[in-house]
């Protein structure tokens, strides 16, 4: 081939690259085009109860592929996909990127089905109008009060509570019992709390009495400690942060890290570590983190040690305060819709299936039969947590706004430039409650 | 288009240095140098000695990362995170080795990787080669504004040209296809390879070209059978670089590749970190057996690696 063949031809270079640009744009532009159908604000559909006609559909779920939850996920999927005689694709994302993931698959239409969702994540999920109403499936299954709102999103019950708990303190009864702190009698206001700490401290060899976070990416943590001194941080859309019971908090908060009451640089995962290697007298998790810390230390009997106590409180009587914690499970509109709606209603009040994954995962169901059941309630660690914290449990307030991930960053952000001594607990709250309010707008 | 050299082809061909390892340089510097001294076997003991504590401070520093990995993936769970850390496991257990060779997701994350990594490194070189050629070696309007376009595909944040990405492949259905990785990871790898191979080109003088025309070759004759082979260290830096990059992605492997598609990355993560608990043990012996590969090819060809990176660093 000759120079003249090859680079020679009735288009010139120009106008070759002209068409290719108005090609690629042209194709981007319809690539990038919506095609979803859900409107936003509010839900797509409301799932029935009418006969229907299995179909296959997707279930996505961060814990298909967890080497300690697997077994029990896919137990479930197995049974529902013999019993209906249909095919569950399964789809899942690590935990951490799970929540981006799958907005992204559903806002662009590619999941459909049945998806297993932190309760946290509603009103983001809701916000894209392609979440059913499930209130026609969940009624009369005898779901708890407080499992049902803690899966509604104003109002709308947009998923099926599915293992519904709280975050709240975690104790190990023979740490506390060396420092003379009794885990059945433990402290109920934030002075004795802080009392007991100090003695804990008194114990030496580097414990860390309180394995409290303080990492930015944790350090949502302290909204609990906000609300306990009485900041309602969200107000008729107002943002409380920075009032008085808020920069209290933080104060408080700074104060035993100056004692050394809790520790530098502590996320989720480094307090049950440290718990776990017996470092730690206590800190903050849910139900879940159970299997975690009895799994991964030297300790045999830990689990026998564990004891869940009440968040104290700023006076004696008032209500201790704790955060829902849990999953539900949220059906997408769309191909498969209606048997992933029957198939999350039987995953989560099924009693035969409930009580078979609890074996498996420990994790609290959301039924008055299964939480009476002798399995559940024979399980001392899971009764009392559900007695002493998730009794009292609520949601967080910055939940309804699908930027509460930021405003938590945020918020975080201040505290942690309070710990390090960057800022005084009422510029930091100040601006961070501006911050928040820009974000809520 | 025209050649960038205006020379008379019977101008004088100035000697050339073989920076790159092209293969081409004058017959004058092919004496062998006597070797520069070395510090290592010095006659002095203490410039030996301290020639020999800075590579073995330097390796410490190097192959730590790597011990502390190995270390762990024999260590117990009860004790990875025991208090004083171990430098050595107490009890070296297995289990994680065991629990590896006996998953099957790990293989079929393994294989796609492979599949993805070595397409994207071959897409890569072959699209990269033709066109660092002609930004190398033809002038032309608007050469150099065109090259900085290329380059600046780079400044974008990843995650902004990832939701767009996503809706290109989700409308035109390729979605959970290896395609899909493919065409992601070589937007990527495309500008530095192009730069790479452009840098390397600059170092093949134009006469030999020139020569090859008189002898009446064909421009792609000249190509495929004069620059190419010379240009070999460098088509290997660029794969290498386009392979390891195909290798290491997490983000676009995790949002365009469906479960059964899914590389090593998002697919060790998916495994082994959960929500409440990372199973360390077992995350560090999968990355330590799926590093081995790509360890011994870098080992293997480090010193087309060091060429094909340097080459254009300096003038000939």
């Amino acid at each position: 081939m000759s120079d003249r063949t090859l680079f020679q031809s009735p288009i010139s270079r120009r106008q070759a690259l002209a068409i290719f640009g108005i090609g690629a744009a042209t194709a981007t532009l319809a690539a990038c085009a919506p095609t979803g159908t859900g409107a936003a604000g509010g839900p797509a559909a409301t799932a029935g109860t009418g006969s229907f006609a299995p179909t296959d559909f997707k279930f996505s779920s961060w814990s298909l592929t967890e080497e300690a939850a697997a077994p029990a996920i896919k137990s479930l999927l197995s049974g529902y996909s013999g019993k209906e005689d249909v095919t569950i694709e399964e789809v899942s994302f690590p935990y951490n990127e799970y929540f981006n993931q799958l907005m992204l698959q559903v806002r662009g239409g590619q999941f459909t089905g049945a998806a297993h969702v932190d309760v946290a994540w509603l009103g983001s999920l809701a916000a894209l109008g392609k979440l059913q109403d499930v209130s026609a499936l969940t009624a009369d299954r005898g779901y708890t009060e407080s499992s049902l709102k803690a899966a509604q999103f104003e109002g709308t019950q947009y998923a099926f509570p599915w293992t519904i708990g709280a975050i709240g303190l975690v104790t190990n009864s023979e740490i506390l019992g060396k420092a003379g702190v009794d885990a059945e009698d433990f402290p109920t206001t934030i002075d004795d709390f802080e009392a007991a700490l100090v003695k804990l401290k008194g114990l030496g060899g580097g414990l860390i009495p309180y394995a409290a976070s303080t990492k930015a990416a944790q350090l949502k943590d302290i909204l609990i400690w906000m609300q306990t001194f009485g900041s309602p941080l969200v107000k008729n859309g107002t943002v409380t942060i920075g009032d008085d019971a808020s920069v209290e908090a933080v104060a408080w908060y700074k104060g035993l890290y100056d004692q050394g009451l809790i520790a530098a640089d502590v996320d989720r995962f480094d307090a049950r570590s440290l718990f776990a290697q017996g470092r730690a007298a206590l800190y903050d998790d849910a139900p879940v983190g159970r299997g975690a810390v009895t799994k991964e230390s030297p300790d045999p009997d830990l689990a026998s040690k564990l004891v869940p106590v009440s968040r104290p409180t700023l006076k004696a009587g008032d209500t201790p305060r704790a955060l829902v914690w849990g999953g539900a499970i949220a059906v997408v509109s769309g191909a498969g819709a209606e048997t992933a709606a029957d198939f999350g209603q039987w995953a989560t009040s099924d009693l035969d299936t409930v009580l078979a994954d609890y074996e498996l995962r420990g994790l609290p169901p959301v039924t008055e039969e299964a939480l009476s059941s002798d399995v559940v309630a024979s399980d001392v660690f899971g009764s009392t947590f559900a007695e002493r914290i998730t009794k009292t449990a609520t949601s967080n307030p910055f939940w309804v706004y699908p930027q509460y991930a930021q405003i938590e960053t945020t918020i975080a952000e201040a505290v942690q430039a309070v710990l390090i001594g960057q800022k005084s607990p009422e510029d930091a709250m100040k601006s961070a409650g501006e911050a928040a309010q820009k974000l809520i707008g | 288009m025209t050649l960038e050299t205006d020379l008379p082809t019977a101008a004088p061909i100035a000697p050339v240095a073989d920076t790159a390892g092209t293969g081409v340089q004058d017959a004058s510097r092919r004496t062998r140098r006597p070797s520069k001294p070395n510090a290592l076997r010095s006659e002095r003991p203490g410039v030996r000695f301290a020639a020999w504590a800075a590579v073995i401070v330097c390796g410490g520093f190097a192959l730590l990362p790597v011990y502390w990995l190995l270390a762990t993936s024999l260590t117990p769970r009860t004790e990875v995170f025991a208090y004083p850390p171990q430098f050595f496991p107490s009890t070296v257990s297995w289990e994680a080795y065991e629990s590896l060779f006996t998953n099957p997701t790990l293989f079929n994350y393994l294989r796609n990787s492979i599949i993805v990594s070595v397409i994207t490194a071959v897409l890569s070189v072959l699209v990269s080669a033709y066109m660092g050629y002609a930004f190398s070696k033809f002038r032309y309007t608007g050469r150099r504004a065109l090259m900085y376009f290329v380059l600046s595909s780079q400044m974008f944040p990843q995650a902004l040209l990832l939701v767009t990405l996503y809706s290109v492949f989700a409308a035109y259905g390729l979605l959970n296809t290896y395609t899909a990785l493919v065409l992601s990871f070589t937007t990527f790898t495309l500008p530095l390879c192009v730069w790479m191979l452009k840098g390397f080109f600059d170092t093949i003088p134009d006469e030999l070209i020139e020569a090859a025309r008189v002898d009446g070759a064909s421009r792609l004759r000249i190509i495929h059978s004069i620059v190419l082979p010379l240009s070999a260290p460098g088509l290997v830096a660029a794969g290498l670089f386009a392979f390891v990059r195909g290798w290491n992605d997490f983000i676009f492997a995790l949002t365009l590749a469906g479960p059964d598609k899914q590389t090593l990355p998002p697919g060790l993560v998916n495994t082994y970190i959960g929500e409440a608990s990372t199973a360390w043990p077992e995350l560090m012996a999968a990355s330590l057996v799926v590093s081995l590969p790509v360890a011994i090819a870098f080992i293997s060809l480090q010193r087309f690696l060091v060429g094909g990176l340097t080459a254009g660093a300096v003038k000939g």
